[in-house]
Order: structure tokens, then C-alpha cells, then sequence
């Protein structure tokens, strides 16, 4: 919406889909709950009543305690009302933009920003780690990504920390970074993460974790008859088995359908989450799910990995584009802990959930050395160069050399 | 949930909807309700 590609209307559920199949929908803010009576009230003043109740409150943007965050021009995206003020914004002359954080948002919208503000933009990332889309990707697949975007007039700093946001007579001006460098800026852009909105699951003593609603396989509270699910709930990593945030719309979704499941009487379970995602810059797509190598490090596992070149289609065909994979396996026990997928057409991307379906299954390197891929070659590979394939073989190569 | 029951829910992006619609297509005799604060609701 803020590069013009949807309009203000446009929206992911629309209230005709809910009416439609004579679901009631109510423009209101729930504002108490009263598990005992089992009723909702609203801000509005009525009273709603409920035999099951699921909360899906979401999560609003993280804005750090910075000096001048305040400021006019100083703005996050999360909702219509954000995108909008960012449009009329960059519409009114906002023509130096600093984004503070490279996650996936940042980098889309930098990215269309970019295209579309012809030389007169000036756009620069700032970013607390060594490289961009830091959960995404390990430094040696976010290098070529960095050098694509810098190469489209993106600017970048990594390893640096906004320190302050400068402004004058109530606008912002620019940043100033820890490392004492000045940039200037009419629009700087927040994107550092997101929180669960918690205060009604607060205020009826749901039991929390570090990152939201404490809930069961079957998205249960500790509260009988209240379910929850989405970024307002703790998710567990499939991998590790360790709490974490979740924060991604495809867990959202299904763990919103699962809740619905378990009241209508089945019983199947919330795996755990692999923080699967994807991300689109101009012509390049970013996929990744599991681990970074560097997060698998960090979680305490020896791991071996593997990156292997590939093409999207096969090499005599017009049109094939070049894309990269990075598989990271444990190196104990073999199994596929992640992988990153950096490619200049978007359908390569995609073998991604391919890769998250092996690590559902928890499959080992020798099991992948096996793996066929459906091949044509109009729409892949050859499959003598399979990425997923190779990295397998290079991985087992390396796991039993040592 | 018996035919009948009311299942209210709060919020409507990412978990509520769905959760809503497959309530409605698994339970059709239930009573539905959802609240949603905002008009719209885009992610980016």
C-alpha cells in the first residue's frame, strides 16, 4: 500500500467474507473480559456473551525508548493508519528516508521506495548486526543481497546503533549513530520487531510466558473455555523445543484454524514453529526457515552446512536465473536444522518449504543425498544440479571428513 | 462446541479470521461473533 501496489480498501479479510458465511462482525475494542459470567464487554459499553472464546489479539509494533521517537516523521507500519501517513509523508517532499533495522519489512519497503523514488531518494539501513535480514540469513548468503541493493542506490550500516533521532521545531532531521556519524533524514522509518498485545490476557490472569499467552498444543489457555493463538501467544521452535515469539502470519493462521478444529472435537497439535518467511526486493527473493547457522551456533550445536549455486531453469534456456541455497545441518546427528535461499527469480524461492517439510521430518544429510526434485527445464534445474541434492552431498563430504 | 453455543472472538487478522471461518465451516450451528477493532488491517 505505501508503493501503491494495493489501495487503502484493500484488506486480507474482508467483513463480506465473514458476513457472508453469517459470521457477526463487530467494528468494536473488547475491552474486559469476565471469565466467570463468560462474557465480553466492549469499548463501546455492550455486553457480549460467550461458551468459547478465542483471543487473537496480535502484536503492535516495538518502539525502543530512543530521544526523538516522538518526533513528526518518525513512523513504524503495522496498520492503514501507518501506511497512510507514510504516503502522505513521502507525497509532501520526505525524500531522505532512514530505516532503523534490516528485518524483512524494512528491506521490502526500502526496496520499493527505491525503485520508485528515481535518484532524488535517498535511502539508507541502519542495522544493529553485521548484516541485513540478520534472522533470516547467515553473513555469507546476506553479502550478496546487501550488494544487490546497494547496487539499486540503497545505502547501508551495519554493525551501528541509532543512538538518538535529531529533530528541529518537532520534525525529525536525521539520526545520530553510536559510532558519532550524522545522517540526515525527513522520514526515519522503525522497524525493530513487535510485541504481543497482552493487556486484556493480563487482565484476566492468563498464565504468560516470555513472549505471550501461555498456551497448549491445542492453543488452550489456563483459563477453561479461552483459546488463543497468533503473535499474541508463545510459540515453541519445532528445533529446539525452546519458547520464542513467532511472531509470522503462517503460524497465525494455522494456529487460528487449529483452535477451530479442537472445539469442533479433533485432536491434532501445534508442531512448533520454524519461523519460515520470505522476503521480495525488486527482482530478488529472500526465503529462509529452521535456523541460521549462526543462531544453530548460538542455540549450542556443532554444525556443518553447505551453499550450492543453482538455476532456475536449465542452463541452454532463455530466461534462467541464477539462485543460491544454504543448507545447515547438525553435525552430530545429522539433521537438517535450516535453510536460506537467495534467488533472482521468485519460483526457486519457494523450494524453501521443501526444505521446511525435511525438517518436520526430520531428515539426515544421507536422507537428502537421495531426494529427487520434480525437473523440467523450463521450470528448474537440471536435476544433475538439484541444489538441495548437492548441498546434502557436500555437507556429508564434510560431517565425515572430520 | 453443540449447535447452538457462542464462540466469540477477539481480533481479525492473522489467527482470528481463520479461526472464525473454519469454525463456521466445521461447526456450521454455532453462533458466531468477532470483534475487530480496525476498519482495515494491512501488514505492509
Amino acid at each position: 500500500m505505501v508503493a501503491g501496489l494495493a489501495t487503502e480498501q484493500s484488506i486480507v479479510i474482508p467483513d463480506k467474507m465473514l458476513s457472508d458465511a453469517a459470521i457477526a462482525v463487530h467494528h468494536q475494542e473488547v475491552s474486559t473480559i469476565d471469565p466467570e459470567s463468560k462474557q465480553v464487554k466492549t469499548s463501546a459499553g455492550q455486553s457480549y456473551s460467550y461458551d468459547k472464546l478465542f483471543l487473537a489479539m496480535g502484536s503492535s509494533p516495538f518502539i525502543p525508548p530512543i530521544e526523538g521517537r516522538d518526533l513528526e516523521g518518525v513512523v513504524t507500519l503495522r496498520d492503514l493508519v501507518d501506511a497512510t501517513a507514510i504516503k502522505k509523508r513521502l507525497a509532501s517532499g520526505g525524500k531522505q528516508i532512514v530505516f532503523i533495522g534490516a528485518g524483512f519489512i524494512s528491506m521490502e519497503i526500502a526496496a520499493l521506495l527505491a525503485e520508485q523514488g528515481g535518484d532524488a531518494t535517498r535511502i539508507t539501513v541502519v542495522e544493529l548486526m553485521d548484516r541485513v535480514l540478520p534472522l533470516m540469513l547467515d553473513g555469507d548468503m546476506a553479502e550478496g543481497v546487501q550488494r544487490y541493493l546497494a547496487d539499486e542506490k540503497i545505502n547501508f550500516i551495519t554493525g551501528d546503533k541509532v543512538e538518538k533521532i535529531i529533530g528541529q521545531n518537532g520534525k525529525v532531521k536525521g539520526v545520530l549513530l553510536a559510532s558519532g556519524r550524522k545522517i540526515e533524514a525527513d522520514l526515519v522509518f522503525l522497524n525493530i520487531g513487535v510485541r504481543p498485545n497482552l493487556e486484556l490476557a493480563r487482565d484476566i490472569g492468563l498464565e504468560m510466558g516470555d513472549y505471550g499467552i501461555k498456551v497448549n498444543g491445542y492453543q488452550e489457555t489456563s483459563a477453561p473455555d479461552i483459546l488463543a493463538g497468533g503473535d499474541c501467544v508463545q510459540k515453541y521452535s519445532f528445533i529446539t523445543g525452546k519458547p520464542t515469539a513467532g511472531q509470522l502470519r503462517g503460524p497465525a493462521v494455522v494456529q487460528g484454524r487449529l483452535a477451530a478444529k479442537r472445539l469442533a472435537g479433533f485432536d491434532i497439535s501445534f508442531p512448533g514453529v520454524l519461523d519460515a518467511g520470505g522476503c521480495k526486493m525488486l527482482d530478488m527473493t529472500v526465503t529462509a526457515t529452521g535456523l541460521t547457522e549462526t543462531r544453530a551456533r548460538e542455540e549450542g550445536f556443532e554444525t556443518v552446512s553447505a551453499i550450492v549455486d543453482s538455476r532456475s531453469k536449465h542452463g541452454m534456456i532463455a530466461g534462467m536465473a541464477p539462485w543460491r541455497l544454504k543448507l545447515v545441518f547438525d553435525k552430530n546427528n545429522h539433521r537438517l536444522l535450516g535453510g536460506q535461499i537467495v534467488s533472482r527469480d521468485i519460483a526457486p524461492a519457494r523450494e524453501i518449504d521443501a526444505v521446511s517439510a525435511f525438517i518436520f521430518g526430520k531428515k539426515t544429510i544421507a536422507e537428502l543425498t537421495t531426494f529427487t526434485s520434480a525437473c523440467n527445464p523450463d521450470i528448474s534445474s537440471e536435476p544433475s544440479a538439484e541444489p538441495i541434492t548437492i548441498a546434502a552431498e557436500q555437507a556429508l563430504q564434510k560431517a565425515t571428513k572430520s | 462446541m453443540q449447535a447452538g453455543e457462542k464462540l466469540v472472538v477477539v481480533g481479525c487478522s492473522g489467527a482470528g479470521g481463520p479461526m472464525a471461518m473454519m469454525a463456521k465451516k466445521l461447526m456450521p450451528e454455532i453462533d458466531i461473533t468477532v470483534f475487530r477493532k480496525e476498519e482495515h488491517f494491512i501488514v505492509r
